[in-house]
Protein backbone atom coordinates (compact mmCIF):
# COMPACT_ATOMS: atom_id res chain seq x y z
CA UNK A 1 0.00 0.00 0.00
CA UNK A 2 1.35 3.53 -0.87
CA UNK A 3 2.35 5.82 2.09
CA UNK A 4 0.19 8.96 2.76
CA UNK A 5 -0.09 11.17 0.76
CA UNK A 6 2.83 13.95 1.69
CA UNK A 7 1.12 17.26 1.86
CA UNK A 8 2.09 19.80 -0.16
CA UNK A 9 1.78 23.78 0.67
CA UNK A 10 -0.30 25.49 -1.31
CA UNK A 11 1.91 28.14 -1.19
CA UNK A 12 4.61 27.10 -2.08
CA UNK A 13 7.15 29.49 -3.59
CA UNK A 14 5.10 32.22 -2.33
CA UNK A 15 5.45 31.98 1.44
CA UNK A 16 9.38 31.97 1.90
CA UNK A 17 10.47 32.59 5.57
CA UNK A 18 12.15 35.91 5.64
CA UNK A 19 11.42 39.65 6.32
CA UNK A 20 9.68 41.64 4.42
CA UNK A 21 8.09 45.02 3.92
CA UNK A 22 9.54 48.19 6.16
CA UNK A 23 12.68 46.67 7.61
CA UNK A 24 13.43 49.88 9.53
CA UNK A 25 12.12 49.00 12.39
CA UNK A 26 11.24 46.03 14.86
CA UNK A 27 8.54 43.85 12.28
CA UNK A 28 5.48 44.77 12.87
CA UNK A 29 4.04 41.21 12.37
CA UNK A 30 4.91 37.27 11.59
CA UNK A 31 3.35 35.50 9.28
CA UNK A 32 2.88 31.94 8.95
CA UNK A 33 1.43 28.84 7.45
CA UNK A 34 -0.25 26.06 9.15
CA UNK A 35 -1.57 22.67 7.65
CA UNK A 36 -3.83 21.18 9.22
CA UNK A 37 -3.09 17.15 10.30
CA UNK A 38 -7.23 16.66 10.33
CA UNK A 39 -9.86 19.46 10.44
CA UNK A 40 -13.94 18.37 10.12
CA UNK A 41 -16.79 19.98 10.04
CA UNK A 42 -19.64 18.39 12.00
CA UNK A 43 -22.80 20.19 11.48
CA UNK A 44 -26.30 18.61 13.53
CA UNK A 45 -29.97 18.64 12.99
CA UNK A 46 -32.08 21.06 14.50
CA UNK A 47 -33.35 18.32 16.78
CA UNK A 48 -29.86 16.62 17.71
CA UNK A 49 -27.52 18.87 18.61
CA UNK A 50 -26.78 17.70 22.28
CA UNK A 51 -26.78 14.09 20.60
CA UNK A 52 -24.12 15.58 18.02
CA UNK A 53 -22.11 17.59 21.25
CA UNK A 54 -21.59 14.13 23.19
CA UNK A 55 -20.81 12.40 19.98
CA UNK A 56 -17.43 14.97 19.84
CA UNK A 57 -17.08 14.88 23.76
CA UNK A 58 -16.56 11.07 23.29
CA UNK A 59 -14.10 10.88 20.40
CA UNK A 60 -11.89 14.23 21.48
CA UNK A 61 -12.62 14.45 24.99
CA UNK A 62 -13.18 18.07 25.10
CA UNK A 63 -16.63 19.93 25.46
CA UNK A 64 -17.93 22.18 23.00
CA UNK A 65 -18.25 25.70 25.11
CA UNK A 66 -21.09 27.83 23.72
CA UNK A 67 -21.40 30.66 21.88
CA UNK A 68 -18.21 31.50 19.91
CA UNK A 69 -16.02 30.79 22.77
CA UNK A 70 -13.31 28.27 21.54
CA UNK A 71 -12.83 24.93 23.06
CA UNK A 72 -9.19 23.83 23.59
CA UNK A 73 -8.01 20.66 25.19
CA UNK A 74 -4.16 19.16 24.17
CA UNK A 75 -4.39 19.13 20.72
CA UNK A 76 -7.95 19.18 19.96
CA UNK A 77 -9.86 22.46 18.83
CA UNK A 78 -13.76 23.05 18.69
CA UNK A 79 -14.85 26.07 16.93
CA UNK A 80 -18.67 27.13 16.34
CA UNK A 81 -19.29 28.33 12.84
CA UNK A 82 -23.05 28.50 13.15
CA UNK A 83 -26.35 26.73 14.54
CA UNK A 84 -25.36 23.45 15.39
CA UNK A 85 -22.32 23.15 13.42
CA UNK A 86 -18.42 23.34 14.47
CA UNK A 87 -15.00 22.55 13.12
CA UNK A 88 -13.25 19.89 15.06
CA UNK A 89 -9.37 19.87 14.57
CA UNK A 90 -6.95 17.64 16.27
CA UNK A 91 -3.33 16.67 14.97
CA UNK A 92 -4.41 12.76 14.21
CA UNK A 93 -4.97 11.08 11.01
CA UNK A 94 -8.13 9.67 11.33
CA UNK A 95 -10.12 12.00 13.15
CA UNK A 96 -12.67 12.19 10.18
CA UNK A 97 -12.98 8.22 10.69
CA UNK A 98 -13.59 8.63 14.00
CA UNK A 99 -16.26 11.22 14.09
CA UNK A 100 -18.28 9.51 11.25
CA UNK A 101 -18.03 6.54 13.42
CA UNK A 102 -20.19 8.27 16.33
CA UNK A 103 -22.22 10.78 14.46
CA UNK A 104 -24.62 8.19 11.96
CA UNK A 105 -27.13 10.37 9.55
CA UNK A 106 -29.71 10.26 12.45
CA UNK A 107 -27.10 12.71 14.40
CA UNK A 108 -25.92 15.02 11.75
CA UNK A 109 -22.93 15.35 8.79
CA UNK A 110 -19.64 14.86 8.74
CA UNK A 111 -17.16 16.78 6.03
CA UNK A 112 -13.79 16.62 6.14
CA UNK A 113 -11.91 19.77 5.23
CA UNK A 114 -8.57 18.57 6.13
CA UNK A 115 -7.11 19.42 2.51
CA UNK A 116 -9.89 22.49 2.01
CA UNK A 117 -8.14 24.86 4.57
CA UNK A 118 -5.10 26.42 4.78
CA UNK A 119 -4.36 28.27 8.33
CA UNK A 120 -2.43 31.37 8.17
CA UNK A 121 -1.05 32.64 11.37
CA UNK A 122 -0.44 36.03 12.16
CA UNK A 123 0.87 37.49 15.24
CA UNK A 124 3.12 40.53 16.46
CA UNK A 125 2.22 43.76 18.07
CA UNK A 126 0.46 45.07 14.94
CA UNK A 127 -1.72 42.14 13.75
CA UNK A 128 -4.66 44.02 15.38
CA UNK A 129 -3.98 46.76 12.83
CA UNK A 130 -3.11 44.65 9.53
CA UNK A 131 -6.25 42.26 10.13
CA UNK A 132 -9.14 45.48 10.76
CA UNK A 133 -7.22 47.29 7.68
CA UNK A 134 -8.81 44.76 5.48
CA UNK A 135 -11.50 42.65 7.30
CA UNK A 136 -14.52 44.49 8.06
CA UNK A 137 -14.32 42.97 12.20
CA UNK A 138 -13.55 45.23 15.45
CA UNK A 139 -9.79 43.20 16.73
CA UNK A 140 -9.94 44.96 19.87
CA UNK A 141 -9.49 41.96 22.72
CA UNK A 142 -13.24 43.56 24.18
CA UNK A 143 -14.78 42.99 21.18
CA UNK A 144 -12.88 39.36 20.33
CA UNK A 145 -11.43 38.02 23.26
CA UNK A 146 -8.64 35.38 23.18
CA UNK A 147 -9.98 32.17 22.97
CA UNK A 148 -12.83 33.18 20.83
CA UNK A 149 -13.52 32.62 16.80
CA UNK A 150 -15.63 34.76 14.47
CA UNK A 151 -16.45 33.99 10.70
CA UNK A 152 -16.04 36.55 8.08
CA UNK A 153 -14.77 37.25 4.86
CA UNK A 154 -11.92 39.14 2.88
CA UNK A 155 -13.76 40.31 -0.22
CA UNK A 156 -15.19 36.94 -1.50
CA UNK A 157 -12.76 35.01 1.09
CA UNK A 158 -14.38 33.02 3.78
CA UNK A 159 -12.36 33.15 6.96
CA UNK A 160 -12.67 31.69 10.10
CA UNK A 161 -10.58 33.79 12.43
CA UNK A 162 -9.85 32.23 15.68
CA UNK A 163 -7.75 34.37 18.43
CA UNK A 164 -5.24 32.10 19.63
CA UNK A 165 -3.72 35.16 22.44
CA UNK A 166 -3.52 38.64 22.90
CA UNK A 167 -1.28 39.24 19.78
CA UNK A 168 -2.22 35.97 17.54
CA UNK A 169 -4.78 34.82 15.37
CA UNK A 170 -4.88 31.33 13.17
CA UNK A 171 -7.01 32.59 9.93
CA UNK A 172 -8.29 29.43 8.44
CA UNK A 173 -8.76 30.03 4.68
CA UNK A 174 -10.06 28.13 1.51
CA UNK A 175 -6.96 26.35 0.48
CA UNK A 176 -8.07 27.45 -3.12
CA UNK A 177 -7.84 30.64 -2.22
CA UNK A 178 -5.18 31.00 0.04
CA UNK A 179 -2.30 32.17 -2.55
CA UNK A 180 -4.68 35.42 -3.20
CA UNK A 181 -5.38 35.76 0.62
CA UNK A 182 -1.48 35.86 1.05
CA UNK A 183 -0.68 38.19 -1.44
CA UNK A 184 -3.29 40.93 0.57
CA UNK A 185 -1.91 39.84 4.04
CA UNK A 186 2.05 40.25 3.06
CA UNK A 187 0.79 43.18 1.03
CA UNK A 188 -1.36 44.85 4.27
CA UNK A 189 2.14 43.46 6.43
CA UNK A 190 4.15 45.00 4.13
CA UNK A 191 3.59 48.43 5.71
CA UNK A 192 5.09 47.92 9.40
CA UNK A 193 7.34 45.07 8.38
CA UNK A 194 7.12 41.39 8.56
CA UNK A 195 8.90 38.13 8.91
CA UNK A 196 7.75 34.96 7.25
CA UNK A 197 8.61 31.61 9.25
CA UNK B 1 -20.68 50.67 7.28
CA UNK B 2 -24.08 49.55 7.48
CA UNK B 3 -24.47 46.82 10.18
CA UNK B 4 -26.76 44.21 10.29
CA UNK B 5 -27.66 41.76 13.28
CA UNK B 6 -27.71 38.32 12.59
CA UNK B 7 -30.67 36.49 14.96
CA UNK B 8 -28.52 33.29 14.93
CA UNK B 9 -24.92 34.17 15.74
CA UNK B 10 -26.50 36.88 17.93
CA UNK B 11 -23.86 39.61 16.56
CA UNK B 12 -24.15 42.90 14.71
CA UNK B 13 -21.88 42.71 12.07
CA UNK B 14 -21.15 44.64 8.42
CA UNK B 15 -23.44 44.35 5.78
CA UNK B 16 -20.49 42.96 3.00
CA UNK B 17 -20.70 39.41 5.44
CA UNK B 18 -24.66 39.80 4.20
CA UNK B 19 -26.45 39.27 0.94
CA UNK B 20 -30.26 40.15 0.27
CA UNK B 21 -32.48 37.44 -0.53
CA UNK B 22 -35.80 38.94 -1.60
CA UNK B 23 -38.82 40.22 0.08
CA UNK B 24 -40.24 37.90 3.02
CA UNK B 25 -42.94 35.61 3.98
CA UNK B 26 -44.06 34.40 0.21
CA UNK B 27 -45.20 30.70 0.77
CA UNK B 28 -44.61 28.42 -2.10
CA UNK B 29 -48.07 27.35 -3.51
CA UNK B 30 -49.11 24.03 -2.06
CA UNK B 31 -50.16 22.72 -5.03
CA UNK B 32 -48.54 24.76 -8.19
CA UNK B 33 -50.84 22.37 -10.44
CA UNK B 34 -53.98 23.77 -9.54
CA UNK B 35 -52.87 27.30 -10.29
CA UNK B 36 -53.73 29.69 -12.87
CA UNK B 37 -50.93 31.10 -15.38
CA UNK B 38 -51.83 34.52 -13.33
CA UNK B 39 -51.07 33.15 -10.16
CA UNK B 40 -48.43 31.62 -10.95
CA UNK B 41 -47.08 34.56 -12.32
CA UNK B 42 -47.59 36.29 -9.27
CA UNK B 43 -45.58 34.07 -6.69
CA UNK B 44 -42.77 34.59 -9.03
CA UNK B 45 -43.09 38.19 -9.47
CA UNK B 46 -45.09 40.39 -8.10
CA UNK B 47 -43.47 42.29 -5.14
CA UNK B 48 -44.95 44.71 -2.95
CA UNK B 49 -41.88 46.94 -3.81
CA UNK B 50 -42.63 49.11 -0.85
CA UNK B 51 -41.46 52.45 0.44
CA UNK B 52 -40.69 52.15 3.34
CA UNK B 53 -40.67 49.52 6.10
CA UNK B 54 -40.21 46.37 3.86
CA UNK B 55 -40.29 42.46 5.13
CA UNK B 56 -37.55 41.01 3.39
CA UNK B 57 -35.33 37.88 3.61
CA UNK B 58 -31.12 38.13 4.32
CA UNK B 59 -28.70 35.44 4.34
CA UNK B 60 -25.58 35.56 7.01
CA UNK B 61 -23.73 34.02 3.75
CA UNK B 62 -19.85 34.98 5.01
CA UNK B 63 -20.74 33.54 8.32
CA UNK B 64 -23.10 30.93 9.89
CA UNK B 65 -25.15 30.82 5.99
CA UNK B 66 -28.20 30.90 7.49
CA UNK B 67 -31.28 32.39 5.84
CA UNK B 68 -33.34 35.75 8.35
CA UNK B 69 -35.63 37.90 7.91
CA UNK B 70 -35.43 41.56 8.54
CA UNK B 71 -37.94 44.53 8.61
CA UNK B 72 -35.68 47.18 6.80
CA UNK B 73 -36.81 50.45 6.03
CA UNK B 74 -36.39 51.03 2.05
CA UNK B 75 -36.07 55.04 2.16
CA UNK B 76 -33.69 55.01 4.86
CA UNK B 77 -31.94 52.01 4.66
CA UNK B 78 -32.34 51.69 8.37
CA UNK B 79 -33.22 47.80 9.98
CA UNK B 80 -36.22 47.79 12.09
CA UNK B 81 -35.34 44.48 13.33
CA UNK B 82 -34.10 41.35 12.19
CA UNK B 83 -35.60 37.98 13.08
CA UNK B 84 -35.08 33.94 13.01
CA UNK B 85 -36.43 32.68 9.54
CA UNK B 86 -40.50 30.66 10.76
CA UNK B 87 -41.09 33.29 13.12
CA UNK B 88 -44.23 35.52 12.38
CA UNK B 89 -44.25 39.10 11.18
CA UNK B 90 -43.16 41.45 13.29
CA UNK B 91 -45.90 44.07 14.60
CA UNK B 92 -45.00 47.08 12.74
CA UNK B 93 -46.72 49.73 14.42
CA UNK B 94 -44.70 48.55 17.60
CA UNK B 95 -41.44 48.30 15.97
CA UNK B 96 -41.78 52.53 14.55
CA UNK B 97 -42.73 53.09 17.71
CA UNK B 98 -39.80 51.52 19.34
CA UNK B 99 -37.51 53.86 16.79
CA UNK B 100 -39.23 56.68 18.34
ZN1 LIG C 1 -25.06 34.45 11.45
Amino acid sequence: MADAIEKVSPLHALAEPGRFGDTSGEPGVGLSERLCDSLVQVQAWPDSISALKKAVKSVTGASIKPGNAVATKGDVVLMSTGPGRWLVEDETDDLEVRLRKAIGADIGAVTALTHARTVVSISGERCEWVLASGIALDFSADAFPVGTAKLSHHHEIGLTIHRTGDQAFDLYVVTSMVRSFWGWIARASAEVGYTVS
Amino acid sequence: MLLIHCPYCDETLPEPEFAYAGEAHIDRPADPQQLSDEEWRDFLFIRTNAKGPHYERWRHINGCARFFNAVRDTVSDKFLTTYKAGEARPDLAKLLEGQK
